[in-house]
């Protein structure tokens, strides 16, 4: 029960394992606090936090707290590609697929098993785009990402990523989750489950959509699995109130405090009778927190706080690029604001899923991406931010070098890049390789698994030692593989915590 | 229990148990047959009311710790009910219960609960939740499963009918096979279905090890309480479960496929209805006949690109005719062919325009025949075997499909039973009896786990925690029984008991443990003294206060509004869902009586959590959850705050409260409480109460908005009824 952890916790400073392993000292009081205790876990919210620490955790499991290891980056905004945009097409230019345009598959290269199926006999399809080095790096951008084009000194791309999914809901599923099928935490809970939130009045992980479409699977992809669901992401809604049942209806709203001192009242003296059940209290203190979310969440939304110029380099002044601009922005917000995970999906509802004329499907969404994106990493550097934030870009898979319907590319989960840049990783860096077509990666070669443990390690936790016991299993956000992928970061980290 | 099988396993000894017959005093005390213990020796026999409390009473007495006093009649009685039904206790009921003085009043309460059909719809949740039950397919699609809700009403009509448990656990594993005749026991292999599953997934043969590795994980968790998942990639590291045991078991279910076309409905209306089909069949031939002729060419194209998308060997599969098919291919063939089929309707939209009108007009003497199709029978959402031949079970290195090492016969863990299954075929149903053999022997009096198993899940439900407080992990990373001779005699008992659920529901909650008090005096030197033994209160020194779960919790307001939909079964309900809230959101209901059903009739929509119960810790659907997460969140106080279905639910009870009561604001207030917390209020509470609606109205009265006399009153007596429905006292029972 709850009571264990004050009655034997009680304040003295967490152990130093803490955040990784929920300071169970024994299986049984592990259990008893995920059993009847999680009302425990539920002070989340709720205890009063001190910026300087002075509140134990030990009393406080999602409280902020200390990384056990040097951490490079304090916040993450993952920007999702939604619908596996094409490698080989942006990032990843690849002459020999020009050449062989139209001409089969070598038979040197293995046939893979696509998810089309008929798309491992198609004709290759050479990429259409202008491709330049770019930066004192020299990093490769194809002609359809100008604006990021002028930030790859501050990026890291990986081009040897693979994935284990075929379809979208599985991909898309495993790139939050590690796993393609449904059922486990995203890694967005791991990282609030290790850290806790910075942020009293915000949620401490917030998902951002552009379009009013789900990414496949819907709410799954930011939910907690077999984690408690204090750790969930929270949806954030377009419009004033981005948080649902965040503002009370008009009919009630002027009573509001009344009807909540007099619902405090009550609890209260219930409690006084109670005074050794903590869920009680948790519950009172939840009440509070959610009135003081009302204005706190409406005022992180509110972008006409930002001046003329922060919003046009975000692309908010223009119709094309408003959509993914305000996400962009806000997250940056929310990020000040002590929020510990951001994902913004960018054409979310599987829009770069260009099966068919991947030119003008990509050409579109790459317009709607390109100056928001570029335009936070430029904002997040000039306030001083890139250092404490790991910006990440990627979706849940490439795209074929084979055509589909001719003019089209199927999924490649098989190799395909994604880059980061901001928290401690450095910039202008190439990792990783596919081979001559862009279908396989070949070398440095980075699996989902890798590239959660490396978001982790930023954040400084090991994602060997972040365990959650389930159902007789220790489980790990990577679950069993991943590996950091040092060579892209900065040596030193870069803040303290 | 389990530290010497970490020993074990330290020392490399596992494979030899794994390989050979392991010796008695080797295995862990939870995995030998339980035997009767006596009853132990109490001081304080007086506090005794059933065989439970003696174990209960000897434990506190050794460790010098005293009972609770029991709780108060009100208390007692909305804890039992809440328990027992999942709903709050009516006016009525309080009346009835206070009123009666006669010293089995309350075993007179637990009988009409246990007999009220309410207690079904209760208790079938927790078992929902164990199998992780849900009617859509989760993944992209998240397409609606049409009769799953099937299963659901087999659960609740089984739990109110109090089937056996061991007859419950045999039907759901091998209704098909052992009750052929009996269409409930064909719903109940719905069991066997529940896995998510993706409609459009490319890699068949992955898909197919997915499906066996979910079906042989949650069998083994359900009912036998084993984390065998470990053991599919390498010996369990602390379960003396190896990996071939967990192929071996996997083997039981390697002749199973799915059918969604068999009836659930008996040999007459079966045969009934054959008849009349077969009759329309005759009268439509020839028209079916031509429509069949002009979409042929569609169907054959359809057919061909869709099975181009697979693999050259599913592709072969698929080709081979049947008899010439392995057994494999017939079960990839099998699993390919549900991408194959076209329903004719889509079919038919994509003729040519000649065509389609003649379709059109086909379509149109169909529907004009003098006698129309019949309505089809109810189907079950069903598993039965594929045929005789079985393909060959291996076990797989890591558990990957893609690396079969030695072949395996379907056998139990060794630690349990070393005996060769007694499976018996069944040429005439071409059914191979594994499934039978293995829920036999899950079933049998001297299994170990089964019944330990299952009476621990009902403990945890009336008590708040298992005697195995990891009710879904018996193994050794699961903890140490608290009371492991109760734990014994509870088994004993429900097998020699013919399995009775109900029979172990009433020694439990007339035992005098579970009539303490939850309220303790911390303070006291006694509450002091108790907490620093046992502060968890493991030894159950007291009861355990609970919060209501999101279903209760949905039920228990739309019973206080008087708005509860008492309609059972069937397809199910959707209640209203905030604007734009996903794209996999479901048109709500429109007459309140279908959308205000119980919250076990919601539809569970994996894609599509009902946001109240995903607000309270609903389980994900995908996993089995032997037990929920109790967490406290500021969405959860936002959704009660400022959501609809509360404040709705509060101003309809207001209406109710002011119809009865009018103007008398403290019999009003006196009567919300009542209803909302189970007790009569004290009178401080009442004053509270009414000068809460005194002030609000004044607040009203002198605001910009002027005097609206009763449209005022009906505001503030809704935000008062609001305000309860947002209390502690009302969500937690003491």
């Amino acid at each position: 029960m709850s009571q264990s952890i004050v009655a034997s916790g009680g304040h003295k400073p967490p152990d130093a394992s803490f955040p990784h392993r929920v300071m169970a000292h024994s299986r049984r009081d592990f259990l008893s606090r995920t059993g009847g205790g999680l009302g425990m876990l539920a002070l989340l919210d709720l205890l009063q936090r001190d910026a300087d620490g002075n509140e134990s955790t030990a009393t406080n499991p999602a409280a902020a707290r200390a990384p056990i290891l040097p951490a490079r980056a304090k916040s993450v905004i993952w920007c999702f590609l939604d619908g596996g945009p094409s490698h080989i097409d942006l990032f990843d230019p690849k002459p020999a697929l020009t050449k062989l345009d139209g001409k089969p598959l070598p038979p040197s290269f293995k046939r893979p098993v696509t998810a089309m199926g008929r798309t491992a006999h198609t004709p290759l399809l050479a990429s259409k785009r202008r491709f330049q080095q770019h930066g004192q790096s020299g990093l490769w951008v194809s002609d359809w990402y100008p604006h990021l084009a002028g930030c790859v000194d501050d990026i890291a791309m990986l081009h040897g990523c693979w994935a284990d999914g075929l379809n979208h809901v599985g991909s898309v599923c495993q790139m939050n989750t590690g796993s393609i099928l449904g059922g486990r935490p995203c890694l967005g809970s791991w990282a609030l489950y290790g850290l806790g939130s910075l942020s009293e009045n915000l949620p401490g992980y917030v998902v951002l959509l552009d379009y009013p479409e789900d990414p496949p699977g819907g709410a799954r992809n930011w939910s907690t699995g077999f984690m408690p669901s204090t750790f969930q992401g929270t949806r954030f809604r377009d419009g004033g109130t981005p948080i649902l049942h965040l503002k009370p209806s008009d009919a009630t709203a002027g009573g509001q405090r009344a009807k909540l001192d007099f619902v405090q009242e009550l609890n209260r003296r219930h409690l006084a009778e109670r005074r050794e059940d903590h869920d009680l209290e948790a519950r009172i203190a939840s009440y509070e927190l959610a009135y003081r979310m009302q204005s706190a969440a409406t005022e992180a939304v509110d972008l006409a706080r930002e001046t003329r110029e922060t919003q046009s380099l975000y692309g908010l002044d223009e119709k094309t690029t408003e959509r993914v601009g305000r996400n962009c922005l806000l997250a940056r917000r929310l990020v000040e604001r002590g929020v510990r995970y951001v994902q913004l999906y960018c054409g979310s509802g599987s829009k770069w899923d260009a099966h068919r004329n991947v030119e003008g499907n990509h050409a579109r969404y790459c317009r709607e991406s390109d100056k928001p994106i570029a335009g936070l990493l430029r904002d997040l550097k000039r306030r001083g931010l890139l250092d404490s934030t790991l910006v990440v870009w990627g979706g849940e898979f490439g795209r074929t070098p084979m055509s589909e319907s001719g003019d089209g590319r199927d999924h490649n989960p098989y190799g395909f890049t994604a880059w980061l840049a901001g928290g401690g990783v450095r910039g202008g860096v190439r990792h990783g390789a596919t081979d001559e077509l862009g279908l396989y990666a070949i070398d440095g070669r980075v699996h989902v698994h890798d590239l959660h443990a490396t978001i982790l390690y930023c954040l400084g936790l090991d994602h060997r030692k972040l365990i959650l016991p389930f159902n007789g299993r220790d489980e790990r956000a990577t679950i069993n593989g991943g590996h950091v992928i040092r060579e892209v970061l900065k040596k030193a980290p870069t803040i303290s915590s | 229990m389990g530290r010497a099988f970490s020993i074990l396993i330290a020392i490399g000894l596992l494979p030899l148990l794994a390989d050979t017959t392991v010796s008695a005093a080797e295995i862990p005390a939870l995995f030998r047959t339980p035997r009767r213990p006596a009853l132990p020796i109490v001081k304080n026999r007086t506090w005794v009311r059933t065989p439970i409390d003696t174990f209960i009473l000897a434990r506190l007495e050794a460790e010098g710790l005293t009972p609770s006093s029991p709780a108060d009649k009100e208390r007692l009685l909305r804890r039992v009910t809440f328990d027992l039904t999942g709903l709050p206790p009516t006016l009525a009921e309080q009346e009835a219960f206070l009123a009666d003085t006669s010293p089995d009043a309350y075993r007179k309460v637990v009988e009409r609960l246990l007999a009220s059909p309410r207690y079904g719809e209760r208790w079938a949740q927790h078992w929902l939740d164990l199998v992780r039950y849900a009617e859509s397919d989760g993944f992209k699609a998240d397409d609606l499963r049409p009769a799953a809700h099937r299963y659901r009403d087999y659960v609740v009509r089984a739990l109110n009918a109090d089937v056996p448990y061991d007859r419950f656990l045999r039907q759901q594993i091998a209704g098909d096979e052992l009750e052929p005749d009996n269409p409930d026991a064909l719903v109940a292999t719905g069991f066997l279905r529940l896995w998510p599953d993706e409609y459009n997934a490319a890699n068949l043969e992955q898909r197919r090890q997915e499906i066996l590795d979910d079906v042989t994980d949650v069998t083994g968790q359900v009912f036998l309480g084993l984390t065998l998942g470990c053991a599919r990639c390498h010996d369990h590291k602390f379960d003396p479960i190896a990996q071939t045991d967990y192929f071996r078991l996997q083997a039981f279910f390697a002749p199973m496929r799915t059918r969604d076309d068999l009836p659930a409905a008996n040999e007459k209306e079966r045969n009934e209805y054959q008849r009349r089909l077969d009759d329309w069949q005759k009268a439509s031939a020839a028209i079916r006949a031509e429509m069949d002729k002009l979409l042929a060419d569609k169907r054959r194209a359809h057919r061909q690109s869709a099975l181009g998308k697979f693999r050259a060997e599913i592709q072969q599969a698929v080709l081979t005719p049947d008899e010439k098919r392995t057994p494999y291919q017939r079960h990839i063939a099998l699993i390919a062919e549900k991408q194959l089929q076209t329903p004719d309707a889509n079919l038919a939209k994509t003729l040519p325009a000649d065509k389609k009108k003649a379709y059109e007009r086909l379509e149109k003497q169909l529907a004009a025949l003098p006698m129309p199709r019949p309505e089809p029978l109810p189907s079950a959402m069903a598993a039965t075997d594929a045929g005789l031949d079985t393909p060959p079970t291996f076990l797989l290195a890591g558990g990957d499909w893609r690396k079969p090492r030695e072949e395996l016969q379907p056998g139990f863990p060794m630690v349990l039973d070393t005996s060769k299954p007694d499976i018996r075929t069944n040429k005439e149903r071409k059914t191979t009896g594994r499934r039978s053999a293995l829920a036999r022997w899950m079933t049998r009096n001297d299994n170990p786990l089964t019944a330990r198993v299952a009476v621990n899940r009902l403990w945890q439900h009336h008590f708040g925690t298992g005697i195995v407080a990891s009710s879904g992990d018996f193994g050794a990373m699961g903890e140490a029984p608290t009371h492991p001779e109760l734990l014994d005699w509870l088994a004993v008992e429900f097998v020699s008991h013919g399995w009775s659920i109900k029979h172990m529901h009433r020694l439990m909650v007339l035992s005098a443990a579970y009539r303490q008090d939850s309220r303790v005096d911390a303070a006291s030197p006694a509450g002091v003294a108790a907490r620093r033994v046992d502060a968890d209160n493991r030894l159950l020194w007291h009861a355990r206060r609970r919060r209501l779960e999101g279903e209760a919790l949905r039920d228990a307001m739309l019973a206080l509004s008087g708005e509860l939909s008492p309609r059972m079964f069937g397809p199910s309900a959707r209640p209203k869902l905030p604007a734009n809230i996903s794209k996999y959101a479901w048109k709500p209901d429109a007459a309140p009586q279908d959308r205000h059903r119980r919250s076990i009739y919601v539809l569970a929509k994996r894609n599509m959590r009902y946001p109240l119960f995903d607000a309270f810790d609903l389980p994900d659907m995908h996993n089995c959850c032997s037990r929920r997460l109790n967490t406290t969140t500021s969405p959860q106080a936002l959704l009660l705050l400022n959501g609809d279905f509360a404040l709705e639910r509060g101003q309809r009870l207001a209406e109710v409260l002011s119809e009865r009561c009018g103007d008398n604001d403290a019999r009003l207030v006196a009567e919300a409480y009542r209803l909302a917390w189970g007790r009569r209020a004290t009178k401080e509470e009442i004053e509270l109460g009414t000068r809460f609606l005194k002030q609000r109205s004044e607040e009203l009265r002198t605001s910009k908005h002027g005097d609206r006399g009763s449209q005022d009153r009906a505001a503030v007596v809704a935000d008062f009824c609001h305000a309860l429905l947002n209390t502690n006292e009302f969500l937690f029972v003491d």
